[in-house]
């Protein structure tokens, strides 16, 4: 069975991987698999970037300081976005 | 078309409209006769095609709903008197199946609109009024506000990643709500994954006079309360540099709307008082 790549993304109040979650997403490694808004689904997965640590997440991206500031008036985006993976076991597509 | 006579009592109290600027949305429920809402889903049902913007033409019944008193009190509360509906309208078919939208700001590419291609964060200058004529379940497709954006400006492609935000409002509402919207606020249609279609009437909403006094059930005797709430409430929690810049627009976007009734927005001490 070959370990897959899972992969995480949590945007967070700040760029303290302890700040609160304010969006996430979780992209599986399976073919046709989609990721979207899911309005049945009221709860994030995690609350922080740590618990998603915690619970076994590798971080393998985090915000960039600095990014977007010289680039404030073109618009905003919420949060501060961190990836994070998780190899996990599948089986056959 | 162009709206006049108000019945005062349909207009929007001091407390709604602060909620309105801080929110970016308002549900108004138009009363309206019993079946009126199953009869119009059945209308859009049996049209062969889209008719784009003569959906009005097409289903007429819609000005019962967008003429209804409790429109017309929100829309002047939030527009003033003489607002016009703008000639762009859509109907939004969301079929099962239909995957969601990306989280975004509608576009501004309609020279029509008034004062053009800009903005109005701190400004209520067009609205969207969405108009569901059955009830929509979460897993219906319901639109899905972020509320408070509409005082930033999105960037939709670099927000693709993010999935469901925490405190995002989804309106699984009843059939008949109509949700009033500030153009500028982030949002999108999500996932169909029932078997029913869901339908939703988009009609848009400008100003035609810039505001000189409250256009809505003001007293001036709430305005300590509304201050206080302006300064105060966070309907999703957002960073803290986008927290500081959403605060003030509020306050402009209130003194805007208020004309010569604005806010006494001199300094005053908030900390002096009991330890907290």
């Amino acid at each position: 069975m070959p370990k897959l790549q899972r992969l995480l993304y949590i945007s967070a109040e700040s760029t303290n991987p302890q700040s609160p979650a304010l969006s996430a997403a979780i992209y599986e490694p399976v073919a046709d698999a989609v990721t979207q808004l899911d309005p049945t689904s009221s709860a994030l997965p995690y609350d922080s970037v740590h618990a998603a640590i915690i619970d076994g997440w590798r971080l393998i991206q985090a915000p960039d300081q600095w990014a977007g500031i010289a680039d404030e008036a073109a618009g905003d985006v919420i949060g501060y976005q961190f990836i994070l993976e998780k190899m996990q076991d599948y089986d056959a597509q | 078309m162009t709206n006049t006579a108000t019945d005062t009592r349909q207009l929007m109290t001091d407390d709604e409209m602060a909620s309105f600027v801080i929110n970016g949305y308002h549900i108004v429920k138009p009363e309206l006769p019993t079946g009126f809402n199953q009869e119009v889903y059945d209308e859009l049902k049996a049209l062969p095609s889209n008719p784009g913007d003569g959906i009005y033409e097409a289903v007429p019944k819609l000005k019962q709903v967008y003429e209804s008193p409790e429109m017309h009190g929100a829309l002047t509360s939030m527009l003033g008197p003489g607002y016009q509906m703008f000639p762009h309208r859509h109907c939004h078919r969301n079929a099962p199946g239909t995957p969601s939208q990306q989280i975004h700001q509608d576009n501004l590419n309609d020279l029509r609109i008034r004062d053009g291609q800009v903005r109005a964060p701190d400004k209520v200058e067009l609205v969207l009024a969405m108009y569901y004529p059955q009830d929509v379940a979460s897993n219906m497709g319901p639109t899905v506000v972020l509320p408070g954006t509409h005082m930033l400006k999105a960037m939709p492609d670099r927000m693709a990643s993010q999935g469901n935000f925490k405190q995002q409002y989804t309106a699984t509402v009843n059939a008949g709500s109509v949700v009033i919207l500030h153009y500028d606020i982030w949002h999108a249609g999500s996932a169909n994954t029932s078997d029913t279609v869901r339908y939703m009437l988009k009609f848009l909403f400008q100003r035609a006079n810039l505001p000189d006094v409250p256009s809505w059930q003001h007293d001036s005797e709430n305005n300590a309360n509304i201050r206080q709430r302006l300064e105060s409430e966070s309907p999703m929690t957002l960073q803290r540099s986008l927290n500081a810049k959403q605060r003030h627009m509020r306050l402009r976007m209130w003194n805007y709307l208020t004309g010569s009734e604005r806010l006494d927005m001199s300094y005053r001490d908030k900390w002096q008082g009991p330890w907290r």
